[in-house]
């Protein structure tokens, strides 16, 4: 096993990664930007480094740097997280080069699984369902009007080296083909210097279902069943869960099976996930795998009881799989919600600042993976996330009731968050039926939301009238003229701490 | 004390007045009420309304007001009676003229105006970076860029000023 592990990332996931180190008995190593000096991860690790400026690209995204860290403190293996280097092959190369061991797959997987057409090809040869399309990126528009009418419209162009949805359009109609190929290439060509583009079906009003996976050194493979992320906006995740209430055991045991073989498919170490669109008859559709930690892991480790960081350490250090499939179980129903620095009435603008205060919840089954502490300032460089709020349930009535509670009695001030946001959600009817699919957010959610009426309209003004009052007095107080003001005896001054002693 | 809270359309006059340690009564559209109200965590009240418990988290960015109250963010604008008359007798002169603030500490990317230059209400006219999302402003007026205090690449702390159009 690893006597000492790098970290290189920051925020609530290198915190995450340093917890799981500290419980195995392993040192760590943090690296930060010279705004994160005071930063949680930095508390928490045994060592840190500073790495540069701010800007990640100065910083958490030089490979160099990080290496020198690694050779430096000594460290054996690295863990990347998720973002900054976790998916980047020549970082993988590079550690490789060192003789560093990397915490997570080989550069060759994240090249086959990281260009989307390659991971389709690869996973359909393996007998994994693909959304209909293309293989190849493709070349003219010809070929391109010739597959639409194949597969038949709506369908959607996507950037060969797409993500982050970019590079992406719908097309509903063959009139729109030329003007959407010409602006999903040149989205393409600026976003990944990569114009390439291939064609997929449109899946409409799609569920986002996906399966997480580990894989051994030794050709060893699990799946730890599914997580609903269909609540999305902006095509970025908000809320996930486990289970999937549209996944019944039969579906589940069909998905685990291909997302296993789309792992062995890329000879996959490590922890990974298969990102599948499930349409309204349940068919089910690979999308894409990500060769990382992902970062609503835990709704996974709160139902099967597995520790996906330690089995990532387990794995990278050569030892076998600790459980069987026939071994996890999936017990009760967890729910992660995505905490972030935004203001969710002002159309989610970032709101990066210092937390003056902080309460986090806590209680039966209630799980806060944080980045941050009073005090922090949630600097302007990086991803607004504050933490990942999960709850655990012994069914899902029970895993929402626990999340509106605990959400409840989550308080930040100096910063806008997402929480209230999260709790309109949990109150939200169609969300308590579970039905609900990609477009949920845009298209039911916020519409119902504008129709609401608010019931506790006179205590906002009241407390507001209350803060106004008390306001303007302390203002009057301090602006009366010396000498009228009550006598203030000097005897109360004199010995409280911080006041200068009268004598 | 006297107040008009506003929302939407609708203006309430609000009373407040103190009986005790941290307790008021206070009146709104003719009905008096107490109410027992602590400042328990910076901008947190904790506000027992008869004998009903709220924790309320009150925003304030000058008469502008945002309360949330269990997820529920409640929008108004609240001002001194007094203060608002007189607001009234003033507030024409204040028209046609513009300050663009930042909303969020961030780093200016990018101006899409120039000094001088004629700009249309809601017209975007700087764009402002934080946390990797690239936010456009705009102006509230129409009218013409008199001053532009910022430069691109500049980092800009939350209600910084960055343009003023007239």
């Amino acid at each position: 096993m690893f006597r000492k592990i790098l970290i290189a990332n920051r925020g609530e996931i290198a915190v995450r990664v340093g917890r799981a180190c500290r419980e195995m008995g392993i040192r760590t190593v943090a690296v930060y930007s010279e705004v994160d000096r005071h930063a949680l991860h930095v508390r928490c690790a045994d060592e840190a480094y500073l790495i540069g400026p701010p800007p990640a690209t100065e910083s958490y995204l030089v490979i160099d740097k990080i290496i020198d860290v690694a050779k430096q403190s000594g460290a054996e293996a690295i863990h990347p997280g998720y973002g900054f280097l976790a998916e980047n092959p020549l970082f993988a190369e590079r550690c490789e080069k060192e003789n560093i061991k990397l915490i997570g797959p080989s550069a060759h997987s994240m090249r086959t699984m990281g260009s989307k057409t390659l991971a389709r090809k690869t996973v359909q040869a393996a007998g994994v369902p693909i959304v209909p399309g293309t293989v190849e990126p493709i070349a003219t528009e010809e070929e391109v009007l010739r597959i639409s009418n194949k597969i038949g419209f709506p369908v959607m162009l996507k950037a060969t080296a797409g993500g982050g949805g970019k590079g992406l359009r719908l097309v509903k109609t063959e009139g729109d083909l030329h003007s959407s190929l010409r602006m999903a290439k040149s989205e393409a060509k600026s976003a990944f210097s990569d114009d390439s583009v291939y064609i997929e079906k449109y899946i409409e009003n799609p569920r986002h279902v996906e399966i997480q996976i580990l894989g051994d050194q030794h050709g060893n493979y699990v799946h730890l069943c599914e997580r609903e992320c269909s609540i999305q906006r902006r095509h970025q995740k908000v809320v996930e869960e486990s289970p999937s209430v549209i996944i019944t055991p039969g579906i589940r045991a069909a998905m685990g099976k291909v997302a296993i073989e789309a792992a062995r498919a890329a000879r996959y170490e490590g922890a990974g996930t298969c990102e599948f669109l499930v349409d309204k008859d349940r068919n089910f559709f690979f999308l894409e795998m990500n060769t990382r930690l992902q970062v609503e892991h835990p709704v996974t480790e709160m139902v099967t009881g597995v520790d996906i960081v330690k089995e990532q350490i387990r794995i990278a250090a050569g030892e076998r799989l600790s459980l069987r499939q026939e071994e996890v179980k999936q017990t009760g129903h967890a729910i992660e919600c995505r905490v972030y620095a935004e203001d969710p009435d002002n159309n989610f603008l970032p709101c990066p600042g210092l937390i003056t205060s902080l309460r986090t919840p806590g209680g039966p089954g209630v799980r806060d993976d944080s980045g941050v502490f009073e005090g922090f300032e949630i600097p302007i460089y990086y991803d607004p996330i504050i933490s990942k709020l999960v709850v655990w349930g012994k069914d899902r009535e029970e895993a929402v009731a626990r999340m509106k509670r605990a959400l409840n009695e989550y308080v930040v001030t100096g910063v806008k968050t997402t929480i209230p946001f999260h709790i309109r959600v949990m109150n939200n009817r169609h969300f308590l039926e579970g039905n609900f699919d990609t477009n949920f957010i845009d298209k039911v959610f916020f519409p119902e939301e504008r129709e609401r009426e608010l019931p506790h309209f006179e205590v906002a003004v009241i407390a507001a009238a209350v803060q106004l009052y008390l306001g303007e007095r302390k203002r009057a107080i301090a602006q009366r003229p010396v000498g009228t003001g009550e006598p203030v005896s000097m005897w109360k001054y004199s010995g409280r701490p911080g006041m200068p002693k009268i004598l | 004390m006297n107040y008009i809270a506003t929302i939407g359309e609708r203006e309430i006059k609000v009373t407040v007045e103190e009986v005790g340690v941290a307790r008021y009564v206070v009146t709104g559209d003719g009905k008096g009420h107490l109410v027992d109200a602590h400042q328990v965590q910076d901008s947190v009240w904790s506000i027992l309304y008869g004998t009903n418990s709220f924790e309320v988290d009150v925003q304030r960015r000058g008469d502008d007001y945002e309360v949330l109250i269990d997820g529920d963010c409640y929008k108004f604008t609240l001002m001194n009676e007094q203060l608002k008359a007189l607001s009234r007798a003033g507030g024409k002169a204040a028209a046609g003229k513009a300050l663009v603030t930042s909303p969020m500490p961030g780093k200016v990317v990018k101006l899409l105006v120039a000094e001088g230059e004629e700009v249309k209400s809601d017209q975007g006219v700087i764009v402002v970076e934080a946390m990797k999302m690239e936010n456009e402003l705009k102006s509230a007026v129409a009218g013409k860029v008199k001053e532009i205090f910022v430069k691109e690449g500049e980092v800009v702390e939350s209600g910084a000023k960055l343009l003023l159009v007239e």
